[in-house]
């Protein structure tokens, strides 16, 4: 209970800060809604189901760039603050807090998303046909689960580096690149598709396309299996979202447990 | 003289500042790699588009475009990051001259610039297969100069704005990426809409991506067109550069009087 208790007040401090300053909004959208134009842009001359690809493309970029950004940010502005310290030495795990804070981030994530989806629907008269739109939102709202426990994930390794802003703004074009939210992940090398479905947003941004109403000839499904599949692959897409958060968690709270022992070893948690 | 001193030693205390910060082997990561996923994620997506296409056109205009991380993204924080590290006010009670200072302080981000760029082409010929048979690399060389000189001019005006502002970071994140959008890297300005091209022209960016595709298809120094595009950037980064420093002395008078030079 105690921990439940920080985690709920830890998501509403997060709230509160994003409230106080919601101008921060923009670093973490400007990318993917920049990208999602640009993409427009280059689909001008390609019509149907391929615009509706981008866009949904664009608002699982929105989903992610929000969950990379606060999760390295909220541990680093700790540090310039002068708090970060105090957050350790509370009696609660230091997980439960980043916990709190990476669901509200997640939370702003899935706005991010929606944002993107629909200045593209308004800006470029991209038709939303969604094929099942209970589906789609189950879809969303899993994919949003799931990057928050990768936001935990990598909240852990930035709590050890004052540099989290740095690795923030370099793993962002490469998840990008990685999950295929623009283009299918057939496209990239076969020693990078391990990599690829290894990362909860391939399979995410998968079943949102097929929920969507997407042929499966393009799906993650085509790359593993070497073919299109004859069936829908929406829940099994769905289960690998759920297994690789589950799988993001565990090791989420081992490296917290390594990682605040360090911490505390080293004494230089507070090195801006 | 004192210009010239100060100018020197800005340059100096900035890089040995970034070095203090960032490690040095993080800062070979970006340089390394920044460039090459920004040119992969937009190969991809054109394969997909349009496969079977030249892809020339993205890869040189994205290889150009990756210098925004340090020339546009860096030098707009110069100021926010001295707010933040509370040493703005002790900046600027000193009588040394604020251009000499501020240019100063970003000339390493034009080094760093040159060298994102080499790499930047680097992964273009050999990763993304740019066909390199017709360069002039001379040409190309002194493009790739002056674009860098050039957005780091245009990087210093928006950092005049962090004199005023609570925080640079967003200014920064916004124009980082604002690039790929108005600069012709990955499609032709005229494909975007009439009232938004006046946008384009006013960005150095836009010049030196047009100048770097033309080095790269054989164009010399002697061509009109390059000259004129090169011509045309050096002029937009001096008036932006002016700008700038117009600026930073209004809201510098604006945040003293208001007692807000500290406040982010």
């Amino acid at each position: 209970m105690p921990r439940l208790r920080a985690m709920t007040a830890s998501f509403r401090q997060q709230a509160f800060h994003f409230l106080s300053a919601p101008s921060w909004l923009i670093p973490n959208i400007i990318a993917p809604f920049v990208i999602t134009m640009v993409v427009l842009l280059m689909y001008q001359e390609v019509t149907g189901p391929a615009i509706l690809y981008a866009v949904l493309g664009g608002g699982m970029m929105g989903m992610w760039g929000n969950t990379l950004y606060a999760s390295g940010y909220s541990i680093q502005s700790e540090r310039w603050w002068g708090t970060i310290e105090a957050v350790l030495v509370v009696p609660s795990s230091l997980i439960w807090i980043i916990a709190g804070r990476t669901i509200w981030n997640a939370l702003i994530g899935v706005v991010n998303g929606l944002l993107v989806l629909v200045i593209a629907v308004v800006a470029f008269g991209v038709p939303m046909d969604i094929a099942d739109p209970f589906m789609f939102i189950v879809s969303f709202l899993m994919t949003m689960f799931s990057l928050a426990a990768l936001g935990l994930l990598f909240s852990s390794a930035f709590v050890l580096t004052r540099q989290a802003g740095v690795l923030t703004n370099g793993l962002e074009f490469p998840i990008y690149v990685a999950s295929g939210c623009l283009f299918p992940i057939i496209l990239l090398p076969g020693w990078a598709h391990p990599l690829s479905m290894s990362l909860a947003p391939t399979w995410g941004i998968d079943a949102i396309r097929e929920a969507a109403g997407f042929s499966p000839e393009d799906s993650i499904w085509a790359t593993v299996l070497g073919a299109s599949p004859d069936a829908g692959f929406i829940l099994l897409d769905l289960a690998m979202v759920a297994l690789l958060a589950i799988v993001y968690i565990a090791v989420a709270v081992i490296l917290f447990r390594v990682v605040e022992k360090q911490a505390r070893l080293t004494g230089e948690l507070g090195r801006v | 003289m004192q210009f010239s001193r100060v100018f020197w030693s800005s340059a100096v205390i900035a890089k040995k500042a970034l070095f203090s910060w960032l490690n040095p082997s993080l800062w070979l990561m970006q340089l390394f790699t920044m460039s090459l996923f920004q040119i992969a994620m937009f190969w991809y997506i054109a394969q997909y588009v349009n496969p079977g296409q030249s892809l020339d056109y993205i890869i040189v205009g994205n290889a150009m475009q990756s210098i925004a991380y340090v020339a546009v993204f860096a030098v707009t924080n110069i100021t926010g990051e001295e707010k933040e590290s509370g040493t703005l006010p002790a900046v600027l009670v000193t009588p040394a001259n604020r251009f000499a200072m501020f240019v100063g302080k970003a000339m390493f981000q034009v080094l760093n610039s040159m060298a994102t760029v080499a790499v930047a082409f680097f992964y273009a010929i050999v990763v993304f297969g740019l066909d390199f048979s017709s360069v002039d690399l001379l040409t190309l060389a002194v493009v790739i100069a002056v674009t860098c000189f050039a957005t780091v001019g245009f990087g210093l005006m928006l950092s005049s704005m962090g004199f005023y502002l609570r925080t640079t970071m967003v200014l920064a994140n916004i124009f980082l990426f604002m690039g790929l959008l108005f600069c012709g890297v990955n499609f032709p300005v005229s494909d975007l809409p009439e009232f938004l091209q006046p946008i384009s022209y006013a960005i150095p960016m836009t010049y030196g991506t047009d100048a770097a595709r033309m080095a790269v298809e054989g164009a010399s120094l002697t061509d009109p067109a390059i000259m004129s595009l090169l011509g045309s950037e050096l002029l937009v980064a001096a008036v932006a550069v002016l700008i700038g420093y117009a600026i930073m002395l209004a809201f510098e008078r604006l945040a003293r009087r208001k007692g807000t030079l500290e406040m982010f």
